[in-house]
């Protein structure tokens, strides 16, 4: 049998080389040995996706390596997923996440998906060139209390203002993050979104800070626990 | 030397050829530190089996990759089947033509397909590209069809416009694929089987069966 350390090591070392069989391999260990499978997602893979974002932002890792480390977390998420606990960390919920319509530029939506996925949301995922009433619609079907607004391009993003406005006019609690190279921090002000991130890096950079965030949470409510 | 021992290895587990291409010029900034590209090619006449085997022999040479302490990115067979994944959005930046002309396997030939020598069109691709400094094939620069042009005259769909490939020319037209794809969308309605490829099996070099390189008068062996 391995031992814990051992498990998180390889669930790490599977993401940061991104090795989808070894992450399948530490996560169906993980079940074995009775670890918990949130302690496997956040000391193991996302601790792999931590150093992930370091060696991008070294610029010893790419576009390519990142999208196959994250496919790689999934890969061992996918297994652990239906072993996790809810957790008490004061976030959950659900997310309503698309590109929007006339945009087919997905990559920093999906790695923002990742992000929810891991913390434990409910991901409705629109896909791309998403019609824009169809963010409304699924907001109000699901009773999400976020929704992520992606787009690539200038050209797209002008439809963004209008999902905004239809969403808050029903319901002004729902949060709304918007995403992709042409937006900006004044854009998401003007528009009244909560929030935004610049591109895939960003993206990244930003879904993993919130993830050590939650990581982080975690380990203070367990130290709790065992005061 | 390395080079070697991975051919050697991809050999030993069933591999029809290896190559590998400096792919240097093919590149899009993304993925422009994986400059080496390793084609593997299996005769589809093997077996049905031919993408999983394919997906293993990929597999092998990530495992020799990653041991070594290089970067990868795979291109999978049927690229362009395989969605939901992160990674799957950069298939379409790189192509198995690319890896099998530059790694000396081939040409493209008047048919849009890749032509090997021994083995025609008869082969299915995939690719591997890495950062490992692996030494580059010879690659192949145009077109050996010559005066033949019996899949231009026989593509049922009149696709094949006729035109010869080389790499100076690279945005010339070599096939009208919507008129490909209409013909096949129409032919899975009349007995669900969307192939058609003609144009694989009328080549001389596919019908050659790898086994004597082609030196006879191509029209001795029309149909």
């Amino acid at each position: 049998m391995p031992t814990r350390e051992e498990v998180l090591e390889k669930l790490k070392n599977g993401v940061i080389q991104y090795d989808e069989d070894a992450c399948k391999e530490g996560a169906n260990e993980a079940i074995a040995i009775g670890l918990d499978a949130n302690e496997a997602i956040f000391e193991g893979l996302v601790a792999g996706m931590e150093e992930v974002g370091r060696l991008f932002e070294a610029q010893e890792y790419f576009v390519p390596e990142i999208l196959m480390c994250a496919d790689a977390l999934y890969a061992g998420l996918d297994i652990l997923k239906p072993h996790c606990k809810q957790m008490d960390l004061g976030v959950k919920g659900a997310v309503v996440i698309g590109t929007v319509e006339g945009d087919v530029h997905d990559i920093g939506k999906n790695l923002v998906k990742m992000m929810f996925d891991v913390a434990g949301f409910t991901v409705y995922d629109l896909g791309r060139d998403v019609p824009l009433d169809q963010f409304v619609e699924e907001q109000l079907r699901t009773d999400s209390e976020l929704v992520c607004l992606s787009a690539m391009m200038t050209t797209s993003m002008i439809g963004m203002p209008k999902v905004i406005e239809k969403i808050k006019a029903r319901n002004p609690n729902v949060m709304i993050m918007i995403g992709g190279a042409p937006t900006s921090k004044e854009l998401a002000d003007k528009w009244g979104a909560d929030g935004y991130a610049e591109d895939a890096s960003n993206a990244l950079k930003e879904a993993i800070k919130m993830v050590t965030f939650l990581k982080n949470l975690r380990a203070e409510k367990e130290a709790e626990k065992k005061v | 030397m390395e080079t070697a021992s991975l051919k050697e290895l991809l050999s030993a587990h069933g591999a029809t050829l290896v190559g590998v291409g400096d792919v240097t010029q093919a590149l899009t900034s993304e993925i422009i530190h994986l400059n080496r590209a390793v084609a593997i090619a299996l005769n589809r006449g093997l077996g049905e089996d031919t993408s999983e085997r394919l997906i293993r022999l990929q597999g092998l040479t990530e495992s020799w990759l990653r041991e070594r302490g290089y970067r990868y990115l795979s291109i999978p067979p049927d690229s362009d089947r395989r969605r939901g994944k992160f990674v799957s959005r950069l298939y379409k930046l790189f192509s198995h033509k690319t890896a099998a002309t530059c790694s000396g396997l081939g040409w493209v030939g008047k048919n849009g397909l890749v032509i090997n020598a021994l083995y025609g069109s008869k082969l299915s691709w995939a690719s591997v590209l890495t950062n490992a400094p692996l030494i580059a094939d010879k690659p192949v620069g145009s077109s050996n069809c010559g005066n033949c042009d019996l899949c231009v005259r026989y593509c049922p769909s009149g696709a094949l416009t006729g035109r010869e490939w080389s790499i100076e020319e690279p945005y010339i037209e070599i096939v009208k694929y919507d008129r490909c794809r209409v013909l096949k969308r129409s032919r899975r309605l009349l007995d669900d089987r969307p192939n058609c490829g003609l144009c694989i099996t009328i080549c001389p070099y596919s019908r050659n069966g790898g086994k004597v390189n082609v030196n006879r008068r191509v029209e001795d062996m029309a149909i």
